[in-house]
This record gives structure tokens, C-alpha cells and sequence, in this order.
């Protein structure tokens, strides 16, 4: 649910050209501190464009009926951090726009959208990673980073039916949830579930990906894990 | 999607048509007048001229039928959605709903699948800050060979029962083959930062210089791009 599927036309003109305005509002803060040439600075555009084609392929793996597929815009948070993690989800979301997949219109409200689930997902695994597990906190910071985004996604689209059906909005706005509600529930719980087997493969064999004290939190109670040895043959305890 | 994208980029490259032959930034000109148009269309006579005008392009590109209606085909899935919202037994509303994104879609594949993406992404690098402008390069690039891999990967996860048995366990699997996924694209960042290193990243990806170079081919586009002005002149106030 934070890839909005939000078709070019239904919402109204001001809420895209402040949606967009903003994101690229937030891409542009801080973006003229960093030096372009610098070594971290390549660093960080390089993960980006790499991580940013992994949510694509993602994207394209299909997983479900209805065309669900999975955004990892909560791995991309707790990998990446939420100013990186939404610039990906900008550049995702324009690439999908070119070709067709989700308004050209409404890109910098799918960031937008994108950068809540991403940017909730990263602080809530870090406080749930040492208590929980790497792979079990990934799950439950994704779970909640896209329930937040669900809720995004529904305002935006509550807006759009306000703006075409006036008055009788809340009839509408009872069909959407009719509809709407089961698919978002579903694709919390595939996002959650793709995240868990994510961070379960992250933390047996390359913690070092992971945030600060995952590694240590990969060691955690997660039963998959246990006894089982990374890829470098250190045991994971 | 996959095969849709890689088809695009082929044709984007490998097509002949004068909308091929055309400068990135008139296409590029005429594809955002032509959604903006289509979206703030009062009515519904501007609107179906404006759509026929996007099949005209679509069809002109030279792009094959099942990768348009691949293109043409998604937006229809999440509009439906909408349409069913908000029916109110009227066949103007289901009508607009379907049209607008319609036309932005078939605007922006005639627009991608006619030009490389270099020359698409380099005018629109220039407007968005500049790590923002050239991770669209990076991303776009990393994107085919990470394709191909999913895709094997995909294969073989089915050919050993990975997606079989209970949700649960197939998702969970699924994100373990993404997470080889995340590790190779962690690791081709690294070459790609060597290379970038290696190469003396000045600190933008310029793309080409040819999406500003203008020739005769473009006169369709002006052409195209009078007949959409001409239609919105005459039709605004029409129902």
C-alpha cells in the first residue's frame, strides 16, 4: 500500500501540486550541504541507485492475485534511512510513472506516501531490534511503517472521492473502504511476511548490512536462525 | 512489468519512426501538455479528442500492440477501483475516471518508448537536485541486470517448491530470495562506486546532449502538439 495506486485525474489539482511541491521540498533540504564529489557522497548515490533497482525488480515479482506485489519501502527505511529512503522512492515512483504505472501526477505524493512507510519503518526497528531479532523486527517495523501509509493512502483517495462527489461523499467513501480496506490488510500482511524472510537471510548471512546492533540483534531469538552458520562461516548464535 | 519495461527500453533504442527521430525535449514538451491537458479537461469532448490524439501518438510509435495494451491495460485495473467507488449510475463520471489516466499512460509510453532513456532522464535531472537526478541514471541502469537475476531466481525457487505449501511460509521464502537480491545490489553499489571513483564522478551524471537537439522530425511534434492546442481552444467549454 505505499506504492499509490492512485490514477492520474481523480485527485484534485491542488492536493498533486502540493504533494509535489513538497517532496521535491524535501529532496532539495539539505541536499546542497553534502559535497557532490565526495567520497561519501558517491558512496551513498551508488546504494541508492542500487537499492532503488532492487525495489523495482521487487515490484515486478508477482506474489498474489490482483497484481500485489511487494515495494520494501520498509527495508529500504531501516537500511538506508529516511531522507535516503524516500529520495528512492521518488526516483521509483518517477520510473513507474514513465512507464505507465502510477500517475505521472500524483509521483510526489507516492514518495510522499512511500517515505512515511519507509521513514516510520527505520526508528520503530531500531527500538524493537535488540528485544526481538533482526528478522522479527524487520517484520514488525514494515507491518506498521505500511499500516501508516495505508492510512495516507486512504486520505489521499478519500480527497479524490470528496472532490468528485461533493455531498455524497460519504456514500462513496463507504464502497472504498468496502474495497479497499481488505486489499490494504492483505498487502500489510504480504509486505510483513516478505520483510521477515528479508531480515531472516540479512541476519544469517550478512548482518553487516544491517543497522547498528543488529548484527548483535541477528543473534536474537529468531528459531530460523539459530545454529545456523553466515555465509563467512561465523556461527550465528 | 519486467518484460514491458525491457520492451520499451529495446524499442526506445532500436525504433525508426520520426517521433524516434525527434528531440527528447519537444516529446517531453508535448507528453506533460498532453497529461496536463487531459487532467484539467472540464469536458468530456476535450477529453476524448485528447485521448484520441494519445492513441494517435501510440499507435504512430511503432511500439507492438501487446506492449501497449500492457501499458494502456494497467492503469485500467486501479481506476476500475474508483469506478466503482464512485458510480452514480452516470456514464459521464466511469468515462472520465477511465480516460484521464488512459491518456496520461499512453502519453508517457509513446514519450519513453520513443526516446532513450539518457535523453529522458537528462532534462529532468536538470529540475530535481542533483544525487536525486542521478540516482534516476544509477537506478535505471542497475534495473535490467537485476531483472535477469530475479528472474532466474525466481525460476528456480518455483522448480524447487519454494512457492508452494502455506502463504506464510512461500512470502517468507520470497523475501529470503529477495534478500540475496538486496546483498548483490549492496555489492554492485560498491562496483559501481569504484567505477564511478575510477572514472572522476565530478559529482553529476550529465547524460548525452542529444535531448535538445532539434530536427526536422520535429515538426510532427509541433504538429501534434498544434492539433492538441487547437482541440483544447475549440472544445474547453464544450460539455
Amino acid at each position: 500500500m505505499s506504492h499509490l495506486h492512485v490514477p492520474d485525474g481523480v485527485l484534485p489539482a491542488w492536493l498533486w501540486i502540493a504533494g509535489l511541491a513538497l517532496a521535491m521540498l524535501l529532496l532539495s533540504w539539505r541536499s546542497g550541504a553534502a559535497d557532490p564529489a565526495s567520497p561519501r557522497t558517491r558512496r551513498a548515490i551508488a546504494t541508492k541507485g542500487a537499492l532503488g533497482a532492487v525495489v523495482l525488480v521487487a515490484m515486478t515479482l508477482p506474489l498474489g492475485p490482483l497484481d500485489i506485489h511487494v515495494t520494501l519501502a520498509g527495508l529500504v527505511g531501516i537500511l538506508l534511512g529516511a531522507r535516503a529512503a524516500f529520495e528512492v522512492g521518488f526516483i521509483v515512483s518517477a520510473i513507474l510513472a514513465l512507464m505507465g504505472h502510477g500517475g505521472l501526477t500524483v509521483v510526489g505524493l507516492n514518495a510522499l506516501v512511500f517515505g512515511v512507510a519507509a521513514g516510520s519503518a527505520g526508528p520503530l526497528y531500531a527500538l524493537l531490534a535488540p528485544r526481538t531479532g533482526a528478522a522479527a523486527a524487520m517484520m514488525w517495523a514494515t507491518a506498521i511503517g505500511q499500516a501508516l501509509a495505508g492510512v495516507g493512502w486512504l486520505a489521499l483517495a478519500l480527497a479524490g472521492i470528496e472532490s468528485h462527489a461533493g455531498h455524497e461523499a460519504g456514500r462513496h467513501a463507504g464502497r472504498l473502504a468496502g474495497i479497499g480496506l481488505p486489499l490494504w490488510a492483505a498487502g500489510i500482511a504480504v509486505e510483513a511476511l516478505v520483510a521477515f524472510g528479508v531480515g531472516r537471510f540479512l541476519a544469517r548471512v550478512h548482518p553487516g548490512l544491517l543497522p547498528d546492533g543488529a548484527a548483535r540483534a541477528a543473534s536474537g531469538p529468531t528459531p530460523s536462525t539459530r545454529g545456523a552458520e553466515t555465509a563467512a562461516g561465523t556461527p550465528v548464535r | 512489468m519486467s518484460h514491458l519495461l525491457a520492451r520499451l527500453d529495446f524499442h526506445a533504442s532500436a525504433g525508426g519512426t520520426p517521433w524516434h527521430r525527434a528531440s527528447a525535449l519537444t516529446k517531453l514538451a508535448l507528453a506533460v501538455a498532453l497529461v496536463g491537458a487531459a487532467v484539467a479537461a472540464p469536458g468530456l469532448a476535450l477529453l476524448l479528442a485528447l485521448h484520441a490524439v494519445a492513441w494517435t501518438l501510440a499507435l504512430t510509435s511503432g511500439l507492438p500492440a501487446r506492449v501497449l495494451a500492457g501499458a494502456a491495460g494497467y492503469p485500467l485495473l486501479f481506476t476500475g477501483l474508483f469506478v466503482v467507488t464512485l458510480w452514480d449510475g452516470t456514464a459521464g463520471t466511469p468515462l472520465r475516471l477511465v480516460l484521464r489516466p488512459l491518456t496520461a499512460s499512453l502519453a508517457a509510453v509513446w514519450l519513453v518508448g520513443t526516446t532513450p532513456y539518457p535523453d529522458v532522464f537528462a532534462p529532468l535531472s536538470r529540475v530535481l537536485p542533483r544525487s536525486t537526478g542521478d540516482g534516476l541514471f544509477l537506478t535505471y541502469r542497475a534495473l535490467f541486470t537485476l531483472l535477469g537475476r530475479a528472474e532466474r531466481l525466481w525460476r528456480a525457487l518455483r522448480l524447487r517448491g519454494g512457492l508452494a505449501g502455506p502463504a506464510r511460509r512461500r512470502l517468507a521464502l520470497a523475501g529470503e530470495s529477495l534478500g540475496t537480491l538486496v546483498v548483490h545490489g549492496f555489492e554492485r553499489s560498491e562496483r559501481l562506486y569504484a567505477t564511478m571513483q575510477l572514472r572522476g564522478h565530478s559529482g553529476r551524471i550529465c547524460g548525452c546532449r542529444h535531448w535538445t537537439e532539434v530536427s526536422p522530425a520535429d515538426a510532427w511534434v509541433a504538429g501534434a502538439g498544434l492539433v492538441l492546442i487547437a482541440a483544447a481552444v475549440v472544445l474547453w467549454r464544450w460539455p
